[in-house]
């Protein structure tokens, strides 16, 4: 009899718009010690599935009859409340997925964790306490004594994790829930928290229903995998079979629109289009139907039914033979991409309406950005009257930048100013048509270095430079021109445009400051625009919130766009949105990029994203640049061992690659940034730190042509020491 | 938390000083002069001069100001031009009236609303918290004077249960010997903030309900009225606490409507007998002594709330 016995599962939720089939007729078994993950993009009901376990629905939701989960032969389905009280916290717990608001912040993280301590095993506070400090200690939280008596607030994302589990853990449940545990965590504390649910499941013999909506979690965590699309599963495989021999078209398109470090980056990711079906009124049919390129009449209009063989199920009528051939990293030509047996098309339905190359461009012929290192910085300068800038002059240039906040809050007299050390002296540059990719652990200056770059923050020292011109010499009408040339897209498309404009207005409001153009050419360009990122005109008269996330992301674009600027700095401009839409979004990004020659600061926490993005990658911690070199030599031959952790925290989607894994993820969390570590600030987390380290602050050096890293002890040979490389990572031109 | 309470109490002597600059400005500012207001208006010029000199009120304001701050801080507010005694004697004696008044129907109206906010936050678009806010906002929209004499209208004059007079005894000892004076008072101070309070704590709690850690709470097997009295109660409170304080000098104003329908002899009155007369130094004090319990009253939620909120107390700056 297997642990956790699920079958025809079906949960309905009434809304005041109507019934939401959530979860429609799931099935699947557990057994003790095994993970099994539910896998699929937002919506599709993986949480649910979840918190129908718990019973834990929202009001208004309902589990259908015919529905059975049974905990060890005892049915829980319709379980009167009271007993089923007596299962939840005891025998299944649910991890969540933001640390930060999973904990009351008006209590203690100890009596957070005796809470359910207490409610189940009738026992006393000190008791109680004891198991708290045991749980804590399970989940590897230092301490755990001291830790006891803190409130939520004193601990770090990373340890509120911890403790979190630690509450789910503290009566030894027979299943654990985690629900995307670690999505809001960084790459490096995902790998920890990751690896500590794979002990305590072991130590525990817990079964684990692991949800994700990544499929390099899943490679490396999961023993069978359970893909759910709008309500159903699409298709149910162990883990190393699913991953070869993948039947389903959705969970193909899903492994393939993910941008991965094994990967060749050049072209477009494969796309699922559009959308999930709305589950207020799901299509008869095939729920994927609609975004599947083998779909058929067939499919439109009959169910398919989840069959198969030997543990492996899918419901589909043309099933596919395997995942999208992956084009091998390094030199692939490029039409190594070309699809494969089972592959489709690459466009998306959006862009695929748009017109081929720039119709509405104002500015000269653009050039795809990779064709072989930076373009002449002329090509753009033309129409701009502008003088072309001395050749060898980077387009935008940041020296030694600094930024420092003061630490919010009184000041005790007699004690120091105390300042965040945001961004300390960082230096790089960017050529006409490049992409240079920032990435690094949350916390580490990425966000404030790209609000340096374009002006919306102003530097406690050093330059910015755009054509050689420092942005910090200019006044009035010299700078708002400057300005003009650089442009920002933020991290998150519901918040960065205003609700209460329409998208036309949004679009021509740049135009208006900047006295762009007669009334009529500004409406006339914001129609431009909206073709441009494939949004269709009659989206001009919405308001944002009509809008999904990635058409969002899309109005984001557009409006960068609209003074036609020069370099574009995106922060996470991809992090809010799903599988299939972010991949529809680096593709635009990549269209655009090559049809107006623009350059892009790419500032993202996702190695994988910016790999796929940049030509360039900076590496930053603790508002310093550790690493910069082209993409292929940073990802593949890393010289800074804090490079080296951060790719290896990267989950790759492929079971044999996971377990093959070699390096580290750093351990711990980085340092307080008011008070960075003496020598180098890296040094508390590195494997290969010696006394040298605290004492002397290890200064750039080359490891190749236009690849440099700061560490006394590197992975990789330096290049003989050059007179001239003192202070600033040098700038040897890429390839 | 210290350092949090310092400013807080910084900020506070702040705004009590600009508190007394501006009434001492906008009193003396004013046209009509309290000698006319004292002594009649067919007092004559020698007359006036005289009262003008021995009252300081011939020195230049700066002199008069830095004289009645003097004073001020010795208790010292001078006699009152009208009733002929040391207004510190007057305040002395309304002061605690208005205490037992405002303190009885703040707490009688926390008692209800609190309650009633987290149920309707709980039953969220039931007929019940339908009805519920429709009561509330009909409370909150009619004026507090309207109010008190519907109440006298039903209570006194009609059922004849309770007196339309508030009692009049001098020390609240007296006016508690006989309270039943004080029922419709109360009651009218209490309907005017629990409107206002029992909305903000549904709204509060609709807020807390929706946040991850009660479901948290939830999937640890706690009883759904347990997740309410652990996690939920104190959480919604924060924001409350932030506003009952802002809500002081709305609180006081109804205070003053409430004294003038019951004829309850508090600051109030005292307050507005002052100003139709011109009496400066009762005019002076009494708005002190608004200001200063306005502010103190905020400054005590404010260290409510850092009570309430551990990430205030801990606060390590
Ligand atoms: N306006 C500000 N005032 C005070 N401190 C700030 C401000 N902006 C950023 N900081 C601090 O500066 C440091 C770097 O912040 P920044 O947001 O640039 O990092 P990040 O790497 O982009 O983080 P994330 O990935 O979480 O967005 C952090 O410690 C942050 O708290
Ligand atoms: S059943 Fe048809 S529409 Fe559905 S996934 Fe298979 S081929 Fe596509
Ligand atoms: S300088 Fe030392 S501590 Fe810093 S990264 Fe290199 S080896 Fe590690
Ligand atoms: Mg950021």
């Amino acid at each position: 009899m297997p642990l956790l016995d699920v079958r025809h599962l079906t949960t309905r939720i009434t809304t005041g718009r109507g019934t939401v089939r959530a979860v429609e007729d799931v099935s699947f078994t557990l057994e003790a010690g095994e993970t099994l993950g539910l896998v699929g993009e937002s919506g599709c009901g993986k949480s649910m599935t979840g918190l129908s376990l718990m019973g834990l629905l929202p009001p208004g939701g309902g589990i259908a009859p015919g529905s059975s989960v049974r905990l060890d032969g005892r049915e829980l389905v319709g379980l009167p409340a009271r007993e089923l009280r007596r299962v939840r916290g005891n025998d299944i717990a649910m991890v969540f997925q933001d640390p930060m608001t999973s904990l009351d912040p008006t209590k203690t993280i100890g009596r957070q964790i005796a809470e359910p301590v207490l409610l189940h095993q009738r026992c006393s506070r000190a008791a109680a306490r004891e198991r708290a400090v045991e749980a804590l200690g399970l989940v590897g939280l230092p301490q755990p004594r001291r830790r006891l008596d803190d409130y939520p607030h004193q601990l770090s994302g990373g340890q509120r994790q911890r403790a979190l589990i630690a509450m789910a853990l503290a009566n030894e449940p027979r299943v654990l829930i985690a629900d995307e545990p670690t999505t809001a965590l960084d790459v490096t504390v995902q790998a920890q928290i990751l690896a500590l649910l794979a002990s305590v499941r072991a130590r525990l013999g817990m079964a684990m229903i692991l949800i994700t909506h990544d499929m390099g979690v899943t490679a490396g965590n999961i023993d069978r995998v359970y893909v759910m699309y709008a309500g159903r599963i699409a298709e149910s495989a162990g883990t190393d079979r699913f991953f070869h021999d993948m039947r389903h078209p959705y969970s193909q398109r899903l492994l393939a629109s993910v941008p991965r470090l094994d990967q060749d980056p050049l072209g477009e990711l494969p796309t699922i289009p559009g959308l999930p079906p709305d589950l207020l009124d799901p299509p008869a049919g095939c729920r994927f139907a609609e975004r599947c390129p083998y779909a058929t009449q067939r499919c439109r209009t009959e169910e398919p039914v989840l069959r198969g063989e030997h543990g492996h199920k899918f419901a589909c009528w043309h099933p596919v033979r395997g995942p999208v051939p992956v084009a091998a990293p390094r030199r692939a030509p490029a039409d190594a991409t070309a699809p494969g047996p089972g592959t489709a098309t690459t466009g998306d339905e959006m862009s695929a309406t748009l017109p081929a190359k720039r119709a509405v461009s104002a500015r000269g012929p653009g050039q795809p950005a990779r064709a072989g290192g930076p373009l002449p910085a002329t090509t753009t300068a033309v129409e701009r009257d502008e003088p072309a800038p001395a050749a060898g002059v980077p387009l935008l240039e940041a020296r030694d930048l600094v930024r420092e906040y003061p630490v919010r809050g009184a000041r005790l007299p007699g004690r120091a100013r105390r300042v965040v050390h945001a961004v300390s002296g960082v230096s790089f540059s960017l050529a006409q048509g490049e992409t240079f990719g920032l990435v690094g652990e949350s916390g580490c200056g990425k966000s404030t270095l790209g609000r340096l770059l374009v002006g919306l923050d102003r530097p406690d020292a050093g330059t910015v430079a755009l054509d050689g011109t420092d942005l910090g010499s200019l006044r009035g009408r010299a700078l708002r021109r400057r300005r003009r040339d650089l442009h920002m897209v933020f991290q998150d498309p519901f918040s960065s445009l205003d609700p209460r404009m329409r998208v036309g207005a949004i679009l021509r409001e740049p135009l208006q400051i900047h006295s762009v153009g007669t009334a009529g050419e500004q409406r006339a360009r914001a129609a431009e625009l909206m073709a441009e990122v494939g949004l269709p005109e009659r989206g001009l008269d919405l308001f944002p919130h009509e809008f999904s996330g990635g058409q969002r992301q899309r109005i984001g674009l557009a409006r960068a766009l609209a003074l036609t600027p020069r370099v574009i700095v995106a922060d996470e401009p991809v992090s809010a949105l799903d599988v299939s839409v972010r991949a529809q979004v680096l593709n635009l990004m990549k269209r655009l990029q090559a049809a107006h020659g623009l350059s892009y600061v790419v500032i993202s926490h996702d190695l994988a994203v910016v790999r796929h993005l940049a030509d360039r990658i900076g590496v930053m911690y603790l508002g310093r640049l550790v690493e910069t070199g082209s993409a292929e030599d940073v990802c593949e031959r890393p010289a800074h061992p804090y490079t080296a952790g951060l790719l290896a925290a990267v989950p790759v989607p492929d079971p044999a690659a996971e377990r093959a894994k070699r390096g580290h993820a750093p351990s711990g969390e980085p340092p307080d940034p008011v008070a960075p570590p003496s020598g180098c600030r890296f040094r508390t987390r590195c494997p290969l730190a010696q006394a040298r380290c605290a004492d002397e602050e290890p200064a750039p050096r080359a490891f190749g042509p236009g690849h440099a890293a700061a560490c006394h002890f590197p992975l990789r040979a330096p290049l003989p020491e050059q007179p001239d490389a003192a202070g600033v990572v040098p700038q040897v031109p890429t390839k | 938390m210290t350092a949090y309470l310092l400013r807080r109490t910084g900020q506070a002597v702040v705004v009590v000083i600009g508190v007394m600059v501006l009434t001492f400005a906008l009193i003396h500012f004013e046209p009509g002069s309290a000698a006319r207001a004292t002594l009649g208006t067919r007092a004559t010029a020698e007359r006036i001069a005289v009262f003008n000199a021995a009252n300081g009120l011939n020195r230049p304001l700066p002199a008069q100001f830095v004289t009645f701050v003097k004073q001020a801080l010795q208790g010292d507010f001078g006699t009152s031009y009208s009733l002929h005694q040391p207004v510190s004697a007057l305040i002395a004696q309304r002061l605690p009236r208005d205490a037992l008044l405002l303190g009885l129907s703040i707490l009688l109206a926390l008692a209800v609303a609190v309650p009633m906010g987290v149920y309707q936050a709980v039953r969220r678009d039931s007929a019940a918290d339908h009805v519920l806010t429709v009561v509330a906002f009909t409370l909150y929209s009619m004026p507090d004077f309207f109010f008190g004499l519907l109440l006298v209208a039903l209570f006194s004059v009609q059922l004849h249960i309770l007196p339309s007079q508030a009692p009049q005894a001098v020390s609240v000892g007296g006016i508690l010997a006989d309270p039943r004076g004080l029922v419709l008072p109360v009651v009218t101070l209490t309907l005017v903030s629990l409107a206002g309070f029992s909305r903000y704590v549904r709204s509060s709690a609709i807020s807390t309900l929706a946040q991850d850690y009660v479901l948290v709470a939830r999937a640890k097997g706690l009883a759904e009225s347990q997740v309410l009295r652990r996690h939920v109660l104190r959480n919604s409170l924060l924001p409350v606490v932030t506003i009952l304080g802002l809500t002081a000098p709305a609180i006081v104003t109804g205070a003053v409507i409430a004294e003038s329908v019951f004829n309850y002899p508090g600051m109030g009155l005292l307050f507005y007998q002052a100003a139709t007369s011109k009496d400066y130094p009762v005019l002076l004090a009494s708005t002190l002594v608004v200001g200063v319990a306005t502010v103190v009253g905020s400054l005590l939620a404010d260290v409510a709330y850092g009570i309430l909120d551990p990430r205030i107390r801990y606060d390590r700056d």
